[in-house]
């Protein structure tokens, strides 16, 4: 599998394209299964909740690498500054039932630019 | 539903007799409705989702083509996130199309959903193409919206919806890719920090206990994975954490009555 990143790290010319390519036809793949199994399947059936659960555990896993383990600009942040403006705007949406997501989007961004801006 | 004991029921038929009021008079009235209602808060986030995205492709050292193509021929954050994030790790080509497809099968759960509720005459082919606009953002609005619209104008109303979310994703990622060049160092860090955090904020809207758990055990596995074998770790690691989760919940949480969202 490691053959073809050889030269650097990342995955650059034709296999970027290539991985692209595979990244839209599995996407589209995943909507149009969805729309021939419309017709007939049960929503509630197990393989939809593992399925949901692996999509969720799968997006965290993602989430907290790019929180905890960020590569470039995000890396050259403290990372209790970036726990601490995580923590904030969760207190900001959860603070609230509903409606929340735009002032927290907005509290958290605006803070890590504030931090960017004084340090 | 009244019809609820019956055996089997086609979610249009029930919503056909319920929305008696004639809320949209044509099918293009229904569209520009749908166009109405995605621009607001809804799009102000994906729009700025997809800055963040752009900014991140820049920064990254991506071009812009391939950051844009993502945003058009993905159109799925979470996703393109994944890509770009593998990409830069050097992940191989096999792993990152698996794990893409992965996180795209959601688009399967919403599209089962939302779907059945169009009109017998919509539910043809055409639907192979609309499907492309669903996302999120439009998913979510139409499972609120639809039961309040007459069955023959709900497609003309998610067209409008998708096709908004779709085209102002275009724009925000170029848009991100080319101010994360300009703007001063501050501004991209708030850019490239945009998308971390909305994902970090879904979570907590997130209700079944399943999905909880998988994303406790998703936060713990995701960093030893990427310590282990970083190639791979989103793959192993959403394969994992979220296996654990189902069974937790299959084995101890559904027998319990009020724990299972």
């Amino acid at each position: 599998m490691s053959t073809i990143n050889t030269m650097t790290n990342a995955l650059s010319g034709w296999g970027l394209w290539i991985a692209l390519v595979g990244a839209c036809l599995g996407t589209y793949f995943c909507r149009a299964i969805g729309v021939l199994l419309s017709q007939s399947i049960n929503q509630d059936s197990e393989i939809f909740r593992w399925l949901a659960a692996v999509t969720y555990a799968m997006v965290a896993a993602l989430t907290i690498r790019l929180i905890v383990m960020p590569l470039g600009l995000m890396a050259t942040v403290p990372l209790w500054i970036r726990a601490l403006i995580c923590s904030l705007a969760i207190g900001v949406m959860i603070s609230k039932s509903t409606k929340r997501l735009v002032p927290a989007l907005l509290t958290g961004t605006l803070l890590m630019v504030g931090y960017g801006v004084i340090r | 539903m009244s019809s609820a004991d019956q055996p089997y029921i086609d979610p249009s038929e029930i919503a056909l007799e319920e929305s008696a009021a004639e809320r949209f008079k044509n099918p293009s009235d229904a569209f520009w409705s749908g166009i109405r209602d995605a621009a607001g808060a809804p799009a102000m986030v994906l729009f700025a989702g997809m800055v963040g995205f752009g900014a991140m492709g820049k920064t990254n050292g991506f071009d812009v083509w391939f950051t844009t193509f993502t945003s058009f021929f993905m159109f799925a954050l979470p996703g393109q996130v994944v890509l770009l994030e593998m990409a830069i790790t050097g992940s191989s080509v096999v792993a990152i199309a698996l794990a893409v497809t992965l996180t795209s099968t959601r688009f399967i759960t919403m599209t089962v959903t939302l779907f059945p509720q169009f009109h017998q005459k919509d539910r043809n082919r055409s639907l192979y193409a609309s499907v492309h606009l669903l996302a999120m953002t439009a998913w979510a609005i139409s499972m609120r919206e639809f039961h309040a619209i007459e069955v023959r104008h709900r497609l003309s109303y998610f067209v409008g919806l998708g096709l908004l979310c779709w085209l102002i994703s275009i724009p925000g990622t170029i848009l991100g890719f080319y101010l994360a060049g300009m703007v001063p160092p501050a501004v991209t860090l708030g850019l490239v920090f945009i998308n971390p955090l909305f994902f970090l904020l879904t979570f907590t809207e997130v209700k079944p206990w399943i999905n909880r758990i998988a994303i406790c055990l998703g936060c713990i596995f995701g960093p030893i994975f990427f310590i282990v074998d970083r190639d791979t770790s989103l793959l192993t690691a959403g394969l994992v954490s979220g296996t654990i989760a189902y069974f937790i919940d299959r084995k101890f949480l559904r027998k319990k009555t009020g724990v299972v969202g």
